[in-house]
């Protein structure tokens, strides 16, 4: 089970990497794991305004259908259409090439809810 | 809650990694290690599966009435099957609507097999002994003895021939033989769920694992129960429960070309020719989303924006490329009009097609 230090996660099993002002969404790799393969990513329209807790898209797997939940409040500036044609890059590369959208950051203190890596692998182990 | 069952099998699957889930009364795997995609890719591009379909039911029908037994129960006509051959059939209640759907098999005259739904077991072998009261005839439930595997796929013949005694390629589409298998006895059918070339295997518990065993060293691949359900569907092949049910007719699902209405009386019979002359209340239909998303059980589907029904099954099909699925509409819906499934709140455009969604290789 992968686990990347340099990334906060969240109990719904989403990652997100702040950079600036700008947060990389995505699934963590317990999650595309137990969803198993991915066949549909339904992404949110660039410029929407998500919460934090907020459900953002969808991800769909063979056998279900699951919201992904934003990490943290922002305005979707960036959506990877790669996953229209490739959802499976959340399994293949769920924190890398399976990122699924970049939003501007909102709230400078959004991140306070979020775990860190060790957090994220005690939560696991529960 | 009522304790799941095992199948022999199940320490197997843990084995190979197998994820369990509760289905039918049973624990079994929904897929394996390696994914459903990779599973059902497996069977379809000319390997061998091997599901384990344990907890489907089997029920031997014996006696002089035999015959007579399964003309009034069933709803094809079983005067027509030669010793050694399968049928799909059904067994309707008095409404016309299904109990299950079976397939029927022909030992001789007074023997006769019947393979049905794991979740209509008991309620099947209840219906099949109070009705048997009436003929000379047993009804013997054998499904806790039976160990049921299915080997699909184009290698399906060559693995299985492996451990069986007696010659695969003289079994035709949908029929059977009996003999050796392994170190013991069984039945081998040229049938199954997936629309590839393949067999159906019955045989004692007593050697379920290592007939399994064999067949996975021969290079088959185990599949689950979600990798299952996406050849299922892609055939188009109707599901207990989905496409039929209690609350649909022969009519309503297509399935007329099993309901001899002209082989005598039968369970059913009197209200399944009402309802053709009246006119089925929804029709089956075959659709392929046009827009982008995934058409799942229980969606709407509306023509030309108006309500018109939901979706029985429904999946990514890797084949057709797309979202592919099977549907009830109004009968005036069957061919006119724009088809759109609604996800989420959106209509997706959706057109109607033809099953099998994709190309079938059973060996006619």
């Amino acid at each position: 089970m992968s686990i990347p230090t340099d990334l906060k996660y969240t109990k719904d099993h989403e990652w997100v990497r702040i950079e600036g002002d700008t947060a990389t969404f995505g699934v963590s790799d317990h999650a595309q794991e137990a969803l198993g393969d991915i066949v549909f990513v339904e992404l949110p329209d660039v410029g929407r305004s998500v919460d934090a807790g907020e459900a953002y898209g969808v991800v769909e797997s063979v056998k279900a259908v699951s919201d992904v939940y934003a990490p943290v409040a922002g305005e979707v500036i960036e959506v990877n259409e790669a996953l229209e044609g490739e959802p499976d890059l959340v399994n293949s590369d769920p924190y890398g090439a399976g990122w699924i959208v970049k939003v501007k950051v909102s709230d400078n203190n959004a991140s306070a809810e979020l775990m860190n890596p060790e957090e994220y692998t005690e939560f696991l182990d529960d | 809650m009522t304790d799941l069952l095992k199948t022999p099998l199940f320490d197997e699957h843990v084995k190979l990694g197998g994820k369990i889930v509760p289905f039918a009364g049973y624990e079994l795997p929904v897929q394996y290690k390696n994914g459903a995609l990779k599973e059902y890719t497996a069977v379809r591009d000319g390997e061998a599966g091997i599901f384990d379909i344990t907890h489907m039911g089997q029920v031997r029908i014996q006696g002089k009435g035999a015959l007579n037994f399964l003309q009034y129960v069933t709803t094809n006509d079983v005067s027509k099957l030669v010793d050694g051959q399968v049928q799909y059939s059904a067994l309707l209640n008095e409404q016309g609507t299904f109990i299950d759907d079976i397939t029927t098999y022909k030992i001789d005259d007074e023997n006769y097999y019947l393979c049905i739904n794991a979740a209509n077991r008991y309620k099947d072998v209840v219906h099949l002994q109070t009705e048997a009261a009436n003929f000379d005839v047993t009804v013997t439930d054998e499904s806790d003895d039976t160990t049921l595997l299915a080997l699909q796929g184009a290698k399906a013949q060559a693995a299985l021939q492996t451990i069986v005694g007696f010659d695969l390629e003289a079994i035709g589409y949908y029929k059977f033989a009996r003999g050796q298998i392994s170190s013991s006895g069984g039945i081998v059918s040229r049938t199954g769920y997936t629309g590839e070339d393949g067999f159906e295997i019955y045989i004692p518990n007593s050697i379920a694992v290592d007939v399994w065993n064999a067949l996975l060293e021969q290079g088959a691949v185990p599949i689950g129960l979600a990798a299952r359900d996406m050849l299922r569907t892609e055939m188009g092949y109707a599901l207990y429960g989905h496409e039929i049910s209690d609350v649909v007719t022969p009519v309503e699902a297509k399935l007329m070309w099993i309901t001899k209405l002209d082989k005598g009386d039968f369970i059913g019979k009197v209200a399944v020719e009402k309802r053709k002359a009246e006119g089925a209340q929804k029709k089956l239909i075959a659709l392929k989303l046009v827009g982008r998303g995934i058409p799942r059980e229980h969606y709407k589907v509306f023509v030309d924006g108006e309500e018109s029904g939901e979706i029985t099954s429904g999946m990514f099909s890797p084949l057709a490329g797309g979202g592919v699925a099977l549907a009830y509409v109004k009968p005036e819906h069957m061919t006119e009009g724009q088809l759109a499934v609604e996800i989420r709140g959106k209509q997706i455009e959706a057109e109607r097609t033809k099953t099998p969604f994709v190309r079938s290789n059973v060996r006619k």
